[in-house]
């Protein structure tokens, strides 16, 4: 679907919802799987989706304090992804070279952002109070989406440009944040914060008739 | 009362996380549902002709169909009525109209479970999709819920529709059904295994 294979700046990866307190989520992005979690001290990390011991996806890990643990043989990763302890070795002082691969990962707008590590990009910072509303699946590859948008669907095709943009939507007393994270094969995920609860349903609805708009069939 | 069961159920395992939510003390009679096939054997097909699991038998009474299993044990073993609201006639349908989705999660992401797990001949494409459609419709009204303050399917507190729509729901990954696509329902499958007294089946995902 999407030739684009991999991503160079900062890409929204979920609402900050998303990733409640003392748990681990999974995004993908393009082709890249993440595990996004949050530990006590209220900081969404993001690291690859693979425990470097065997590759279980991190997203099923245990948050416990500021550590996340995998599910599969119980190594435990600090903050920051340096392997702390191997269950197996209980003595053993695990060698440093054991991380897990952290991507930059900042929180803006309502949203949870990622880079990859080696970007040199400036995160985002997207001004005003933003409220998480709703996340949605979209069957739909990026070119279609840019295809559909691009026959005149308010001003998204603006928006798409740089991943998220306001948009000013009739009914709603303030405006929508929408963001959209390519996912490949899987379509995209649609992000869209509000700001206040007063919009919540209605943006939600909104959202929901943007889907069906955005996963119509394509005419020949 | 003696529940005629299989582990891996996720039908048998409402009934089994009902009894723990409600503290109840009953007997499991273990149905070799695979690779033994015994639910459609002619002893269990007496107990149940349409050879399904789960079935109840409590005094004499004898109750297939796990959400009917649900609706029987809420009335009879709840005095609170918390799982089982009664004097809202909306919200009591609301219950009963989530009773019977539950029944369509089972045919679809059940039935892509019972293909990837255990060799079932069907039509896998139809029943991933079909999951979906039903995800979609959970996630957006549990964000709803969620909008209106409220954190569980039928109102304020959990029902027997949380319990009917969860294990399916929280299993879908077995059958190759992706539920990272749907956060609110993430969310909601986490509150759930918080609750006191929540107990887990094998395949269930929970954080400790």
């Amino acid at each position: 679907m999407d030739s684009v294979v991999s991503f160079a700046g900062w890409m929204p990866a979920g609402l900050q919802n998303a990733a409640e307190t003392g748990t681990s989520v999974r995004a993908v992005i393009f082709e890249d799987d993440i595990a996004i979690w949050r530990g006590q001290d209220g900081l969404a990390r993001a690291w690859q989706n693979r425990c470097p011991h065997r590759g279980m996806r991190l997203s099923y890990g245990i948050v416990r304090e500021n550590r996340l643990t995998c599910l599969y043989h119980g190594w435990t990763y600090d903050g920051t992804g340096g392997c702390a302890h191997i269950p197996a070795h209980p003595d053993l002082v695990p060698p440093k070279s054991i991380r897990a691969k952290a991507y930059g990962c900042v929180e803006t707008g309502g949203m949870i952002w990622v880079a990859r590590s080696e970007s040199s990009e400036p995160p985002p910072q997207i001004s005003g109070t933003w409220m998480p509303c709703r996340t949605m699946q979209v069957n739909r590859s990026l070119t279609g989406l840019a295809e559909v948008l691009g026959t005149g669907k308010a001003n998204l095709a603006l928006a798409m440009g740089a991943w998220a943009g306001q948009l000013r939507v009739a009914g709603l007393q303030g405006a929508v944040l929408l963001a959209v994270q390519p996912m490949g094969a899987r379509g995209a995920m649609l992000h869209a914060c509000v700001t206040g609860p007063e919009d919540l349903t209605r943006a939600s609805d909104w959202i929901e008739s943007l889907r069906g708009h955005l996963e119509r069939p394509i005419a020949a | 009362m003696k529940l005629y069961d299989y582990v891996l159920s996720g039908n048998c395992y409402k009934i089994r996380l009902f009894m723990a939510f409600l503290d109840l003390d009953y007997e499991k009679v273990g149905v070799d549902f695979y690779p033994g096939r015994e639910h459609k054997s002619d002893s269990f097909l007496a107990i149940n002709p349409l050879g399904q699991l789960p079935v109840l038998e409590d005094n004499g009474v004898v109750i297939r169909d796990a959400q009917a299993i649900l609706v029987y044990l809420a009335n009879r073993h709840d005095p609170s009525g918390q799982w089982w609201p009664q004097a809202d006639h909306a919200q009591f349908a609301q219950v009963v109209q989530w009773l019977a989705f539950a029944d369509s999660i089972t045919g679809t992401s059940s039935a892509a479970r019972l293909h990837d797990m255990l060799g079932y001949d069907l039509d896998i494409v139809a029943a991933r999709a079909g999951a979906h459609r039903l995800f979609r419709i959970l996630d957006s009204h549990l964000s709803q819920q969620e909008f209106e303050g409220h954190h569980w399917i039928a109102g304020p507190s959990p029902t027997i529709a949380d319990i009917a729509c969860f294990p399916y729901t929280a299993l879908a990954g077995d059958g190759g059904i992706d539920t990272f696509y749907y956060p609110a329902i993430q969310r909601w499958i986490h509150r759930l295994t918080r609750l006191p007294r929540y107990h887990n089946m094998p395949g269930i995902n929970v954080f400790a």
